[in-house]
């Protein structure tokens, strides 16, 4: 057959291109039931689809290309539930999937075209950071860093974490928009081997920057699976409430058979005591399409709870104050959280629905020292640029500062409340004894009558319904048909569902 | 077995103790029940476990992030 040599010369080089680091490698991470970059790829896309950019690709120095097949990064298209989307898979087995020349010029022609095309890309990540010596004195001449992490938000970004995740999987974790750390995965600056160098103590990787670390305390993980699968199965559930870039509507879902009757089961979980707590969550799962929601950032900042949920087919990002933590109180934290959900879902088309139950923020020096006054404001600065639809519904109470950036006091197009709502400048019980100086311990009974007075002024439902401060009152059983109703006549018909994206410049780790 | 500190997250004080040393729960369960800001906020498991101690009383005051009891897991 003519060209014989071509065509086995061909298929000798890409079955060495598609063995990454060797069989050996791939058998022990099979052993401790770990993907590798191309089981990931096939588990991720729809099957048959993906087409690989840059294969044949290796180290830029000569000496190292055989060693590097792919040079250590398996790029290129392929299909998530039939849309396109763009994928790097770092591969461990190919020097810890490190950094160099070739493979970073491969991920930013994969990230330039979804930004381009208006498709998602995909992280896959698990590396070692930059490859040295590659990066020394002429590899810092041949450093490409151009645009790489100038984030627009053209279209999303979904990363998965599993395993070591240094340098540039670490950067382009921090600046998706979704981002799912598997346990035992491990994100920081520097290795733990160098970190406990420089401290002169062990510091293992869990300690440094494993899945708690980043769940809990930076908020960086928006979620955490146990396995790759779950890891790839949360990127693809995350990219289904998403259209696949900025100037496109999320898609829109069957609405599950079942979803109008929670109804009645809000009332059985909500307390009549204003005094008890509960788990907003449970409330939520009440009136939203059946199974549809998707927490986000469910380990961080607790107090508040974000995700994404569907109501009749339709995307929404909910924001709640959730009492079962902290009573609700607002804090810092919970500002980073809200600021970045907000961003997001504007960014993507997404409408907003935020449900008030809040003493009040935080107080106390330890609040002023994490910059709870500043991250106050960022949070209303992001608020306001809002082009998407805003709704804000008022469970219960709502004190204080909380009300407005919780979308109230004329920034939500719709505001309503249920009628247990109660709204002040602060509880009652405590501003009796900052206005008139009684305990309630001191002397029970004036304490009481001065909180009947200070109930007076009004802040009821009916109260702010009065002066149009809240366009419904409403029985909880409705809220399903509120916010479908409101959200079918906010829908931004005039653009086609598109938003302004005046958001999506905006920093990817907040501060 | 390793032990767990229950932290609590808010400053208040100790209302309720709903469990006991000896108790077997599970992650989210409630502990005890704090009053703070005129609410009664449940204090947590952070994992399934046995209570191995308790180591505050109804009405004491406490502090946000103190350990008022361990689980054994």
């Amino acid at each position: 057959m003519a060209f014989d040599d071509k065509i086995k010369d061909h298929e000798a080089r890409r079955a060495k291109a598609m063995a990454m680091g060797g069989p050996e490698k791939i058998e022990k991470r099979n052993n401790a039931g770990v993907l590798n970059a191309r089981t990931r790829v096939e588990y991720l896309l729809d099957g048959g689809s993906f087409r690989e950019s840059g294969l044949f690709g290796t180290s830029y120095i000569k000496e190292m290309r055989e060693q590097t097949p792919t040079d250590g990064k398996v790029c290129g298209f392929g299909d998530i539930e039939g849309r396109p989307v763009g994928v790097v898979a770092y591969d461990f087995t190919v020097k810890g999937s490190s950094s160099s020349y070739t493979n970073n010029r491969k991920m930013s022609h994969i990230k330039d075209m979804g930004a381009k095309r208006g498709f998602p890309v995909v992280f896959l990540s698990e590396s070692t950071g930059i490859r040295m010596p590659d990066v020394m004195g002429e590899g810092m001449g041949l450093t490409n860093e151009g645009n790489r992490f100038w984030r627009k938000r053209e279209s999303p970004w979904a990363s998965a974490l599993m395993g070591y995740a240094f340098g540039s999987a670490a950067w382009h974790a921090c600046s998706s928009d979704f981002n799912v750390m598997r346990k035992g995965s491990v994100m920081a600056v520097a290795s733990p081997r160098m970190v406990s160098k420089a401290l002169n103590r062990e510091v293992t990787g869990e300690e440094l920057g494993g899945w708690k670390t980043h769940a809990e305390h930076s908020g960086f993980a928006d979620a955490v699976a146990d396995s790759d699968e779950e890891a790839l199965d949360l990127i693809k559930q995350f990219l289904s409430y998403l259209p696949s870039n900025q100037n496109e509507e999320p898609p829109v879902k069957p609405v599950p058979p079942g979803s109008d009757e929670g109804g009645e089961k809000i009332l059985e979980l909500m307390p009549e005591s204003l005094a008890k707590t509960y788990d907003v969550r449970k409330i939520i799962k009440a009136f939203i399409d059946k199974d549809s929601f998707f927490e986000i950032k469910a380990r961080y900042a607790r107090s508040l709870t974000t995700g994404l949920a569907r109501l009749d087919g339709r995307t929404v990002g909910l924001i709640a104050n959730n009492p079962q933590f902290k009573g609700g109180v607002m804090d810092a934290d919970g500002c980073c959280k809200a600021t970045s959900f907000i961003v997001m879902c504007d960014s993507y088309n997404i409408p907003l629905i935020f449900l008030q139950d809040q003493p009040g923020f935080l107080i106390g020096p330890e609040a002023e020292q994490n910059g709870v006054i500043g991250k106050i404001i960022n949070w209303m600065n992001a608020l306001l640029q809002v082009s998407m639809p805003r709704i804000s519904l008022i469970l219960r109470k709502s004190y204080g500062r909380g009300f407005i950036n919780m979308g109230a006091g004329g920034i939500a197009e719709e505001v309503a409340a249920w009628w247990t709502a109660d709204v002040s400048f602060m509880d009652p019980r405590s501003a009796v004894t900052i206005v008139h100086g009684v305990e309630e311990k001191d002397d029970p009974e004036k304490f009481n009558q001065l909180v009947d007075d200070m109930r007076d002024r009004g802040g009821s439902a009916y109260d702010l319904a009065a002066v149009y401060g809240v366009k419904e009152v409403i029985d909880p059983r409705e809220t399903r048909a509120y916010l479908i109703a409101m959200l079918k006549y906010h829908r931004s018909r005039l653009t086609g569902g598109v938003g302004q994206h005046l958001l999506s410049c905006w920093p990817t780790s907040y501060v | 077995m390793a032990d767990v500190d229950v932290k609590v997250e808010i400053t208040g004080s100790v209302w309720k103790i709903v469990t006991k040393v000896g108790d077997t729960v599970e992650e989210d369960d409630e502990i005890m029940i704090l009053e703070s800001m005129k609410m009664e906020i449940p204090v947590l498991a952070p994992e399934d476990g046995t209570i191995k101690e308790i180591l505050v009383q109804e009405g004491d005051s406490v502090v946000e992030d103190q350990t008022v009891a361990k689980l054994e897991n």
